[in-house]
């Protein structure tokens, strides 16, 4: 938390910088989770265990305003890159500085409680995102508005179904309009209808020069809306620049047998 | 310390919604819903009066308030601990996706009995005019003991809500400590039943100066003395300094463990 609220850097057009960002994860063959477990542990000698750097030594800088992609394989690193640079993860070494808002939230619909409403979830949600009652009463409505749930506000959100689980999850994490959006994998799911209707969101977002990370295995949305791609592998950026050149990275990593038949 | 107060008068509004959302969903498909706050006190009442009254018999007017008096406060201590102790593991996914100060759980946590407590007092009232008990003037004294009350509480709370996180067995370890603890605090009986010589033993026990000056107030119409006051309120914060201490040292680790 410390590090987000440094003074202002000189460069005040970046908006995240990460300088040799490590985030180790300490895996240990069956964790001892009661203290049963513990003591027998301690009796046949020790926990075995191995540290597993899931980013490891990373420097990215984000310019405001750009729309970055983060691509690579399943266990590459970006979810944690993602989750260290909402706050998620403290990293275990490196510097985060990150200016103005960001929703602190990585998963859409994080922090939705199924017992409760769809106006009681959006109240929750924006206190979660660290946003005030006021505020998020004024923006209720259009919340509604855009998640076309209007019938179902007072109900239970267990009686929701995904797709409108999804449609209030973007609605309300883009109406709280902050300065960093993340969003990972999240438009894989909606029907085509309203996936065009979040497309245009995003570029509203862009258009207001807001900064937004994407993470997203469908290529085709990487290259129409995104300005760079980075490639993760095994924690470390092996691939930073234009979208169509990382992509094709990407492919030649995941498959080499088909980039060497070329 | 200051981070404490800072960071739960940020958050009052979350906190607040978070411990409403619990009560909500603690009460929800039940028929009576939120009646329960002051049907479940009531009830326990009747009880209570029934068995001490005719089967057991104290030689103790009005058992009933007596024991109550004393009952609801630590009700609320054993309701805050049984509940906050899981509340960073319960709400582990949500830690795991949102960055939000992790004291605001078990706050809530607390914060959500406090509603309870307080409403659980309406049914003593009741009872203290049913029973034609006489109506002190120091009633007015008990925010001063529900203060120190509730800092003791939050103090054990931040302490077993982080140990919870490592070891998964604090959860059941709490509920036994709990029930021993409430046989040797002064509940169900008075410290006056103690033979003299054995009473130091039970005034190495923290809670029984908060406690005390819950039954002072509503039972015997009286102040504790101010060294017990005192002595409530240093308790409290010993705990609450070593509690939210320990919590706070480990708070940025929760996550790898939840």
């Amino acid at each position: 938390m410390s590090s987000m609220s440094e003074p202002r850097s000189a460069s005040s057009s970046v908006i995240i910088s990460l300088e040799n960002v490590t985030q180790r994860f300490r895996v240990i063959h069956e964790r001892p989770d009661t203290l049963r477990e513990l003591f027998s542990k301690f009796l046949r000698k020790g926990i075995s265990y191995h540290d597993l750097d899931a980013v490891s030594d990373v420097s990215l800088e984000v310019p405001k305003g750009q729309m970055l992609a983060l691509i690579g394989r399943n266990g590459s690193g970006k979810s944690t890159l993602l989750k260290i640079i909402a706050g998620v993860f403290r990293p275990t070494s490196g510097r985060v500085h990150v200016e103005g808002s960001i929703a602190p939230l990585i998963e859409l619909g994080a922090g939705f409680h199924y017992e409760l409403t769809g106006r009681e979830n959006i109240l929750l949600n924006g206190l979660l995102m660290g946003y005030s009652k006021e505020e998020m009463r004024k923006r209720e409505q259009s919340i509604i508005d855009f998640a076309e749930i209007a019938d179902f506000i007072d109900a239970p959100i267990k009686q929701y179904s995904s797709g409108m689980h999804t449609r209030l999850a973007f609605a309300v994490a883009t109406e709280v309009d902050p300065e960093i959006l993340i969003l990972d994998e999240i438009l894989a799911v909606g029907d085509t209808a309203f996936q065009e209707k979040c497309f245009a969101r995003i570029q509203d977002f862009r258009r207001a020069g807001k900064t937004i990370l994407f993470v997203s295995h469908a290529m085709a949305l990487v290259t129409r809306f995104c300005d760079r791609a980075i490639l993760l592998d095994k924690g470390s950026v092996i691939a930073d620049g234009d979208p169509a050149e990382v992509l094709s990275c990407y492919k030649s990593l995941t498959m080499p047998e088909l980039a060497a038949a070329h | 310390m200051k981070e404490l107060i800072a960071e739960t008068y940020r958050y009052r509004q979350l906190i607040w919604a978070l411990a409403l959302k619990e009560l909500k969903v603690r009460y929800k498909r039940s028929v009576l819903g939120f009646m329960w706050a002051l049907l479940n006190p009531a009830l326990m009442m009747l009880v209570l009066s029934v068995v001490f009254s005719t089967i057991m018999r104290f030689a103790i007017p009005h058992y009933a308030i007596f024991l109550l008096s004393v009952l609801l406060p630590w009700t609320f201590f054993s309701q805050s601990l049984s509940y906050a102790v899981e509340s960073i593991v319960g709400n582990g996914e949500l830690i795991k996706k949102v960055s939000v100060p992790k004291l605001v759980f078990p706050v809530a946590a607390v914060v959500s009995n406090i509603i309870n407590l307080l409403l659980s007092f309406i049914p003593l009232a009741l009872l203290v005019l049913g029973m034609r008990h006489p109506f002190y003037k120091t009633w007015l004294f008990l925010p001063v003991p529900m203060l120190a009350l509730i800092i003791f509480t939050l103090g054990m709370t931040f302490f077993f809500a982080a140990a919870n996180v490592y070891y998964r067995d604090v959860a059941h370890i709490v509920q036994v400590v709990l029930s021993a603890w409430f046989y040797l605090t002064p509940i169900i009986y008075a410290l006056d039943f103690i033979p003299p010589n054995r009473q130091w033993i039970f005034k190495l026990n923290p809670i029984i100066y908060v406690i005390n000056g819950f039954r002072l107030s509503v039972y015997y119409g009286m102040l504790p003395r101010w060294q017990s006051i005192a002595a409530s309120f240093v308790c409290a914060f010993i705990a609450l300094v070593i509690g939210f201490g320990i919590f706070r040292k480990y708070q940025d680790e929760f996550v790898f463990y939840v």
